[in-house]
């Protein structure tokens, strides 16, 4: 048994043709957004892209079962993308691996 | 009826270059250490500390502080302390001294702890009257509400 949780993740853009999306950029985001929220100590989270899918803008994260109560409200959390109105939505939680 | 518990935080400031008198403002005291809270705590930090946070009291003298926080929150309070370098345009760290639940009991603290100090710096002051005005200096402390 894996102390880790699965995370599927999408991202909703107002502008889908704008913005640039990036494994690191989508990646770069929800740490950006957990520094800001939980700051230099309590943001410090191992956070692992699993899998990640363009078209779709969805992704599949790894986080340790600790941090996944702050990995999910960092990720609620988050209005803005490149500047571009946004929200995440969190398709599905599990223990076990996640696939799209 | 629900209670409130606090947690009251007594710290020592030890400025980098050694003074006499310290010219901390309380205000500038809790400006610094909230912003070092939103700097290592975040937002999320920053929102359990601010409710209920208050600057009790500040001997510029001894350089003594007492923090009045809410009990949920005195551990994110207490592990930002030691991290501070700057308060106000001063380089300076916190020592803390004491954590207690009530300010009475953070007062019999700070007394014995000035009684100390003032132990060891009476020694160097040759006459009475500056002796007598630097007891009084020293012990007053009036806790304004």
């Amino acid at each position: 048994m894996t102390n880790y949780f699965h995370l599927d993740v999408e991202l909703k853009l107002r502008d889908e043709d704008k913005a640039v999306v990036t494994p690191a950029y989508f990646l770069g985001s929800i740490e950006e957004s957990l520094q800001s929220f939980f700051g230099e100590i309590g943001g410090q989270t191992d956070l692992q892209l699993i899998k990640f899918d363009k078209n779709q803008k969805r992704a599949i994260l790894r986080v340790h079962e600790e941090f996944v109560t702050r990995t999910r409200s960092a990720i609620t959390l988050i209005g803005h993308f490149q500047d571009i109105p946004c929200h995440f939505i969190i398709r599905n939680t599990s223990k076990e691996q996640l696939d799209f | 009826m629900v209670r409130i518990k606090n947690r009251y935080v007594v710290v020592r400031i030890v400025p980098e270059k050694p003074t006499n008198i310290l010219k901390i403002d309380d205000a500038v005291l809790a400006k610094s250490v909230l912003r070092n809270v939103k700097k290592y705590y975040g937002d999320y930090g920053l929102g359990t500390v601010e409710h209920g946070f208050r600057v009790k009291y500040c001997n510029e003298r001894t350089k003594i502080a007492i923090m009045r926080c809410l009990h949920r929150s005195h551990r994110t309070l207490t592990s930002t302390l030691p991290l501070i370098t700057m308060i106000g345009d001063v380089r300076a760290k916190f020592h803390t001294l004491y954590v207690g639940a009530t300010i009475i009991h953070c007062n019999k603290f700070i007394i014995n702890h000035q009684q100390r100090f003032l132990d060891e710096m009476v020694g160097q002051i040759a006459s009475a009257k500056e002796r007598k005005d630097f007891i009084k200096r020293v012990m007053e402390f009036d806790l304004e509400q």
